[in-house]
């Protein structure tokens, strides 16, 4: 019986255009949309900013020996042009002004301080509200400071490597599996979450406000089925929704890194398809089921007590920001899943996804995280069955 | 046949329509103390004005509600105690119901026989029974949101008499339809007649309930107001035509 109305349930969600629009499509095409925009915007900038020429301005009585230094930097750290200037003032103007990028203050006692041996002070000048500006001088400025201390060693008869007794060598233990799932794992609980509350969302509040709202629910009630067996079929649809959405986008997620070229590096693409094996899907959809089905009983008991489509969304939408939040910590690196953070609900899953992918799960924060969002998914169905068995929610 | 005794329905008021009924009480009494009794092969019209209890009433015959005390039986079977039971026996059909309107009329018919576990062989034949008498055949494959009116109709009376039920509960059933499409109903209401049925519909149209009803109950604010044969209230009526008699009775 909980098939039959899990089967008709099912026809009917999936003739619902905005229903297929939030569960399949946008969920399957955000990803390769939103990847595409941001690859080709991205490229853009940096094909922009390497052939972008930087105008330099020099100022200073021995400016000359910089300038000619300037000049012979290969073009690898960026193409520049440069511009002689009369004073620093009329340098602060053109930078100001937008005319000049870049300006080098040379002091005037340049010659007296490389005599002596001295530190010889060179000013950068630059707009800072231009991204990019301070690191173009210090690319600069680490060439000028390589070839005057080369200069300078010669002059004093001294060995380079004499001078750096202690060379740090610095190694990362972590592999790159667990690098990659630190760093960007983050976003897939995201995609969970996000998509799943998503996909939930409509066919709940369609399945049960709206069929109060289309008076069949009345209808249904006088067959010979119980309340439970109504509220489980109707669940389970609700539920494959939710899935199904969260699917979707993990299949747009993996098409876009897939065919539409944005990972160029051939290493990380080798560890993406390492960790997409048959056991790492199963772990990965043993987490969603009890999330999404914590969505799924938090969504009934507001679509049953609502009396409009409008007024059921009006309650969940802003429901999705609560949900969507702790999905956050997922972004934030450093934060580990803990005895404490196996415990709350929400946060655990979006932990242990990250975990999951870094291949540093731990069984037992796994059995506590899965523990805890079945016991809310449990706790969210008694809730549900209590409200859809009350007479005054069920019909208008 | 249908037994009720003594039924009564208390609703809990929320604090909006406390405000609403511009009461302090925190229950409203919807049905008081209702008692009678519907035949097989006999049309019941339970008649009332609006918000007289007789939703409430034939809500509390389909089981959707639950009585506050009282007693149901549906075809010999206690209604309060087997719900799931009595609800096979009975065929729904009020004037506000909706369908589906993404399936089609057959996707509801094949549902709606499943739902009441009618065995494939006879399902097959009520359905071509059903579609022919109702001459549905053409629209069958069409979503029934792009059906009219009265085509739509013709889709909840199949899905009501699909499983053949014994018991026949009618809500208002002609409310908001035109003259030809309530007409499909009051044949439906007659053939049930004809087939044995019992049936029991509510109204607070006189003149329909004068062209189809056998017996009559007259209910106002949840309570009995007249009891009888549809014969003997024409009879005895005081007014000078059945809608004035109704009003009379209603306002004594």
């Amino acid at each position: 019986m909980i098939f039959t109305i899990f089967k008709k349930e099912l026809i009917d969600t999936l003739r619902d255009k905005r229903t297929m629009r939030t569960m399949l499509l946008i969920p399957l095409l955000v990803f390769p949309i939103m990847l595409t925009i941001f690859v080709n915007v991205s490229s853009s900038f940096e094909k922009k900013a390497s052939e972008e020429k930087l105008k330099i301005g020099v100022w200073g009585d021995l400016g000359a020996k910089y300038w000619n230094q300037l000049n012979e930097m290969p073009n690898g750290l960026g193409k520049k042009e440069l511009k002689s200037f009369e004073d620093s003032l009329a340098l602060k103007k053109a930078i100001e002004e937008g005319e000049i990028e870049l300006g080098l203050i040379v002091p005037k006692n340049e010659a007296e301080l490389a005599r002596t041996k001295q530190t010889i002070p060179l000013t950068w000048l630059f707009d800072a509200s231009s991204v990019g500006r301070q690191e173009r001088a210090e690319s600069y400025m680490s060439y000028l400071t390589e070839k005057a201390e080369t200069v300078r060693l010669k002059e004093l008869g001294v060995d380079a490597t004499k001078l750096h007794p202690l060379v740090p060598v610095y190694k990362n233990c972590a592999s790159d599996k667990k690098m990659i799932g630190q760093l960007a794992g983050g976003i897939l609980p995201y995609i969970f979450i996000a998509f799943g509350f998503i996909g939930c969302m409509y066919p709940a509040i369609d399945l049960f406000t709206g069929e109060k709202e289309r008076g069949t629910i009345e209808t249904l009630l006088t067959t010979p089925i119980s309340r439970w067996q109504i509220l489980v079929g109707k669940m389970l649809v609700i539920v494959s929704s939710g899935m199904l959405a969260a699917t979707c986008a993990l299949l747009g997620l993996f098409v876009s890194i897939e065919f539409l070229d944005i990972v160029h590096n051939e290493e990380i693409l080798k560890i993406v398809h390492g960790i997409l094996t048959p056991m790492f899907i199963i772990s990965l959809f043993s987490l969603l089921l009890p999330l999404v089905v914590f969505f799924t009983g938090v969504m009934i008991p507001i679509a049953v007590y609502a009396k409009s489509f409008k007024e059921a969304q009006s309650i969940i939408t802003p429901l999705n920001f609560v949900m969507v939040l702790p999905a956050m910590i997922g972004f934030f690196p450093g934060i580990e899943l803990n005895a404490m953070t196996a415990a709350i609900p929400v946060v655990n899953i979006v932990l242990a996804t990250k975990e999951l992918i870094s291949g540093t799960l731990s069984f037992g924060y796994y059995a506590i995280s899965l523990g805890i969002m079945l016991l809310l998914a449990t706790l969210a169905i008694v809730v549900s069955y209590k409200q859809f068995g009350k007479e005054a929610r069920i019909l208008n | 046949m249908i037994k009720v005794s003594h039924l009564r329905k208390e609703f809990e008021l929320s604090r909006q329509q406390k405000k609403e009924l511009q009461t302090t009480a925190d229950k409203a009494l919807a049905v008081d103390d209702l008692s009678f009794e519907c035949q097989p092969g006999k049309v019941f019209s339970l008649l009332g004005p609006n918000g007289a209890g007789k939703t409430t009433t034939l809500r509390m015959l389909s089981t959707i509600l639950t009585p506050t005390s009282g007693e149901i039986e549906i075809a010999g079977i206690d209604a309060i105690k087997y719900p799931q039971e009595a609800r096979a026996k009975i065929g729904f059909l009020t004037g506000s119901t909706g369908l589906y309107a993404r399936l089609t009329p057959l996707e509801i018919i094949d549902y709606f026989a499943a739902l009441y576990q009618v065995p494939f062989k006879e399902k097959e034949e009520r359905k071509k029974y059903l579609f022919d008498l109702l001459n549905m055949n053409d629209f069958l494959q069409k979503r029934i949101g792009k059906l009219s009116t009265g085509m739509k109709q013709k889709v909840s009376i199949c899905r009501t008499m699909i499983h053949n039920p014994e018991v026949v509960i009618f809500d208002e059933p002609t409310s908001g339809l035109d003259v030809i499409t309530a007409e499909n109903i009051i044949q439906l209401i007659r053939d049930c007649r004809d087939q044995g049925k019992t049936v029991i519909f509510s109204s607070h149209i006189m003149s329909e309930v004068d062209l189809l009803c056998d017996e009559l109950a007259i209910v106002h604010k949840g309570k009995l107001k007249y009891r009888g044969q549809m014969s003997d209230f024409r009879q005895n009526m005081e007014a000078s035509n059945l809608t004035e008699e109704f009003i009379r009775i209603v306002q004594h």
